[in-house]
């Protein structure tokens, strides 16, 4: 510390033989050359991935793609923000929805609408909405989550219960379920599951981030907002769905013996009870969700992610052809179903038709074809705002709070509303509360 | 603690080291009782991890906790499938880390400590105290700032953004000018000087023998504290094949929506990997000189 | 300590004043590298701030100077400051267990007389071989009720057990984990601190007629107090620095937020919400607390502990 020049010298000298040293693989895509295959790295999670990335690697020589799992959709996005920054990240990566808007404002994901003219009919309106903001296209829709009611029809059967069709019978049903055998619920209240409110309001007429020009309007308490909080509280109250975290081995526990009865969450449902309940397949059935009022038939996303080109691309072209071959391959679609996913393209979606029921309801036959109904009717005007992070993480809080202190739901939601503008405000977003 | 009020005679105690007692002598009954209670204490979990990797995923929710299961085999061949083989590459992360790091910082601790403690010379004081500094300030606030600082210089992510912050250790370098200070004589330094070795030499012949013991120390502290780290991988790597067992395991625990987490996994990984780690303290547990710690500090 | 430092009066001036900075140089060079840079570049981030500059809804933010609004937000913030209470109260239940259970376990293992003290001894330092993150997955799983062995005995029994992981059993059983970890490796400094105290002090008290209790209390305690004083400031920095156990545990339970201690917080801004600065902020605030209780604390205890240079 006495010879600063000094010291800064060799600091710098020593970077320098460091950088020199690292044969990291994190930075295959600058190798590339005009001569030589391009190499894309790509960040993606779930099984399905290294399939899909197999069979393009074997189509196409010259575009080589190198998968890594960089951890689940929170981790992953966290890090490629962090990864931007550090002007590290790879060429393409897996967005959630609800994310994509957040990667935009934090210069992940880069513009590609140039790349993909044409490709809007290739997807549902509510689908490619996802992905679209302000004119511009930021990703190609790999896997599409619309809320679906999983449920343990084996049990259903036993205690008596009707597949419900409303959110009043289910509630009902649950109220049923619980008389019929105490130790069962019909089904868990997580606090945490943000994404999965985030559908029910959506479902309910809920509209939380709305934008007009420049301007951006938050409103997580509005009225449908708040009576699905209500009604979430008014069963958790009378102990008839449990409130805990999902998928804890406590959880786990209950649903292989039974105690469980079901899910109201994205398609993707199935795949993952499937993982932890294995040994209670064919057990199970698919439903579309619960309605809020009678005879209507519209159901918001849970889940769901796009391929994006980073704004650290090297070859945005060639990222964006590998994005968009994800997106609309039979290939990829076929590898998708196979591992449980449902594809975000019409043609995914119609390649199910012919495909196999998922393994948790070998014996439901017209599984695809209920999906294929309710993905028509997804609403097709949802639009997260930039900092969804913000909001999902303010919300898992105050949620879990009201739960554990069993202050009114309602109060979660106007807290996060309170963070989620206070947050933009900060950014300097334009930002009116509602 | 009470219990030892009885009058003892006055030559029971040897020397200060108190060497196994003769076993004619009556055991002291309530001071056994408490450490086998303490000992059970820490053991339960670790028994409870060696079982519970024995049982089947549906044994583990079904059968009485204590009670071993049939699927020991089958969660190990699980876990070295898991991701084609993946456990073992963190295994092997693990091992280089630490021992690679642990080695490395031994040498940069050792050779700054003997210099603290050895010379006089101008900014003695102000490195000491920087050093002194750096023991008390909480080495993970200083994760986020350190992740920039590697992306600046292009390293974030690969093995290097791990391993170099591990190798400088303030306490590894306190506990070495602690243990140089006591161990090695100024006099022999200076015999060594007037038959002409240099500093260099007097180092390494003379010095580093003799710190021998002091440097397995800090070895074992700084092997333990990097196999330890958790949020500083955490932070710099997004390979999963580049992750130490601590950040792998976090992974398979929390996978992220739409995925369940692979308990079953984790158990027998958290029971495969504690082992080895067990044994070698164990092992070098003789070795330790940890009243370097306590014992060096009385000022 | 006075004596190992005497230094000669240097025949080679120049030489001697060479040597020892090229023996330091490697540490300089990486503390300089990976504390010091840091540290500054910590402090600077945090009067940064991300800001929208380009206009449109989706308008891209870049880095501006923001001043003190970050250490604003952070202080103003109940969810930062509520986890200062928090960790208080863990620090509470953990710093004074795990400290007062190893000099217990140090005492004990030092009396004449005691069977098994090598057992005992190993087994109780087992757990500080056990990684952070796999000692949190262990207990979590001997708290949730369809793996704990005190449920399935409870439930045979047919009486409701006691759910450890909500509510005000949240705290000890957190601090539990710390304690199991921390407990053997402070016990084991205890011990060879007592090792170190010369017989003839014993022999002497002895004498007077003192019996175990009295020695342990008078003049074990005071003689192994500077290694205590260590101890103690080891624990209350790692008290500081929680973060690895609640993490881990929080998938088991609701009631530990993502903002249940301090640190958590700071990686929810840096990470989860992409706000480095903000989290630049109270890393600082955090470290500059570290240091003023660190100071205090070996100003009262009188630097007994760390030797001041010659």
């Amino acid at each position: 510390m006495r010879h600063p020049v000094r010291t800064a010298a060799s600091v710098a000298a020593v970077a320098l033989t460091l950088a020199a040293c690292s044969s990291g693989g994190d930075d295959a895509g600058a190798g590339a050359t005009d001569e030589g295959p391009i190499t894309l790295d790509y960040w993606a999670w779930g099984t399905a991935q290294q399939p899909m990335v197999d069979a393009w690697n074997a189509a196409h020589p010259d575009v080589q793609v190198k998968r890594t799992d960089a951890g689940g959709g929170t981790d992953s996005s966290a890090k490629l923000v962090t990864a931007t920054r550090a002007e590290n990240a790879p060429d393409v990566a897996i967005v959630e929805y609800n994310t994509l808007p957040a990667m935009i404002v934090a210069g992940v994901a880069t513009d590609i609408s140039e790349h993909v003219d044409g490709l809007d009919s290739e997807f549902a309106p509510g689908v490619w909405n996802q992905v679209t903001f302000d004119g511009a296209t930021y990703g190609v829709p790999q896997d599409a989550g619309p809320q679906a009611l999983t449920y343990n029809k084996k049990r259903f059967d036993e205690l008596g219960i009707e597949v419900p069709t409303t959110w009043e019978e289910f509630a009902d049903a649950a109220e049923k379920v619980h008389e019929a055998d105490p130790d069962a619920y019909l089904t868990t209240y997580a606090p945490a599951e943000f994404g999965g409110f985030a559908g029910y309001a959506q479902q309910a007429g809920s509209e939380w981030w709305s934008v007009d020009g420049d301007a951006w309007t938050v409103d997580f308490d509005d009225e449908a907002s708040v009576a699905v909080a209500d009604y979430w509280e008014d069963l958790v109250d009378r102990d008839l769905v449990l409130a805990e975290p999902l998928l804890t081995p406590e959880w786990n526990a209950q649903l292989n013996k039974g105690d469980i009865l079901s899910w109201p969450a994205g398609l993707w449902a199935a795949g993952v009870l499937y993982g932890v309940a294995e040994e209670s397949a064919g057990d199970w059935a698919m439903a579309p969700l619960p309605q809020w009022t009678e005879g209507d038939s519209s159901v918001g996303f849970q889940g769901g992610s796009a391929v994006v080109v980073t704004t650290s691309a090297e070859h945005p072209e060639a990222a964006a052809e590998f994005a968009r071959w994800m997106g609309t391959s039979d290939e990829a679609a076929a590898a998708q179903i196979e591992q449980g996913q449902y594809p975000a393209s019409l043609s995914g979606q119609e390649l199910t038709l012919e495909s196999d029921p998922p393994l948790l309801m070998p014996e439901q036959e017209d599984y695809w074809e209920i999906a294929a109904r309710i993905t028509q009717d997804t609403i097709p005007e949802i639009s997260w705002g930039p900092d969804v992070n913000v909001a999902s993480s303010a919300f898992q809080d105050a949620m879990s709070k009201a739960v554990t202190n069993g202050t009114p739901f309602r109060d979660a939601l106007t807290r996060t509303e309170d963070e989620v503008v206070a947050d933009m405000e900060k950014s300097g977003f334009d930002v009116t509360q509602k | 603690m009470s219990t030892a009020t009885a009058p003892r005679p006055v030559r029971q105690r040897r020397l200060a080291t108190g060497r196994p007692r003769p076993a004619s002598r009556r055991t002291a009954m309530l001071p056994t009782v408490a450490l086998l209670l303490g000992a059970l204490y820490c053991l339960v979990p670790v028994a409870w991890v060696l079982v519970a990797s024995t049982k089947s995923s549906s044994e583990l929710f079904s059968t009485f906790t204590f009670v071993p299961g049939t699927g020991l085999l089958e969660n190990l061949g699980d876990l070295f499938a898991y991701g084609d083989g993946q456990y073992l590459r963190w295994v092997w992360n693990s091992v280089i880390f630490a021992g690679v790091g642990a080695v490395a910082c031994t040498l940069v601790s050792t050779m700054a400590g003997y210099a603290l403690a050895k010379y006089d010379f101008p900014g003695r004081k102000a490195a000491f105290y920087a050093i002194l500094g750096g023991v008390l300030l909480p080495g993970i606030t200083l994760a986020v700032p350190q992740y920039l600082l590697m992306s600046t210089i292009g390293l974030a992510g690969t093995y290097w953004s791990v391993l170099l912050p591990c190798l400088i250790s303030p306490f590894g370098i306190f506990l070495a000018r602690v243990y140089a200070g006591s161990a090695v004589p100024t006099d022999t330094m200076e015999a060594a000087r007037i038959d002409g070795a240099n500093d260099a030499r007097v180092f390494t012949s003379v010095a580093l023998p003799m710190m021998v013991p002091g440097m397995v120390t800090v070895f074992l502290l700084q092997f333990v504290s990097i196999w330890n780290n958790f949020l500083l991988p955490f932070i710099m790597l997004s390979d999963e094949r580049m992750y130490p067992l601590t950040v792998g395991l976090y992974t398979l625990l929390s996978k992220g929506s739409g995925t369940p987490s692979l308990y079953s996994l984790a158990i027998i990984g958290a029971a495969v990997a504690i082992v080895p780690l067990v044994a070698m303290m164990l092992v070098l547990q003789r070795y330790w000189r940890l009243d370097l710690i306590s014992g060096g500090l009385k000022g | 300590m006075a004596t190992a430092l005497d230094t000669r009066p240097a025949r080679r001036t120049r030489r001697r004043w060479v040597a020892p900075w090229l023996f330091l140089l490697p540490a300089a060079l990486l503390f300089v590298t990976f504390l010091a840079i840091p540290v500054c570049y910590a402090l600077y981030l945090s009067f940064r701030g991300m800001r929208v500059s380009g206009g449109g809804p989706f308008g891209v933010r870049s880095e501006t100077w923001v001043g003190l609004d970050n250490y604003a937000t952070a202080f103003t913030d109940p969810e930062f400051l509520a986890g200062f209470g928090r960790l208080a109260i863990y620090g509470i239940i953990a710093v004074p267990l795990t400290l007062g259970l190893a000099l217990t376990f140090a005492l004990l293992l030092d009396l004449p007389r005691v069977a098994g003290a090598r057992f005992s001894r190993t087994a109780i330092f087992v757990p500080y071989a056990v990684p952070g993150v796999v000692a949190t997955l262990l207990w979590g799983f001997l708290y949730l009720p369809s793996t704990s062995p005190g449920s399935w005995v409870a439930a045979r029994l047919g009486i409701g057990a006691p759910d450890v992981l909500h509510g005000a059993m949240l705290y000890p059983s957190v601090a539990n984990i710390a304690i199991w970890s921390g407990v053997g490796f402070n016990m084991i400094i205890l011990y060879t601190s007592l090792r170190g105290i010369p017989a003839e002090v014993y022999e002497a008290a002895r004498l007077d007629g003192a019996n175990e209790w009295d020695i342990a209390y008078r003049v074990k305690i005071p003689l192994v107090g500077p290694a205590l004083v260590l101890t103690g400031l080891f624990a209350l920095i790692g008290t500081l620095q929680v973060y690895g156990e609640p993490t881990t545990l929080r998938p088991m339970t609701s009631a530990i937020s993502q903002t249940w201690v301090p640190l958590m917080t700071i990686y929810r801004d840096a990470f989860t919400r992409d706000d480095l600065s903000l989290a630049a902020a109270a890393s600082v605030a955090l470290a500059l607390g570290t240091l003023v209780v660190s100071v205090v604390l070996l100003r009262v205890t009188q630097k007994r502990s760390f030797g001041e240079v010659s």
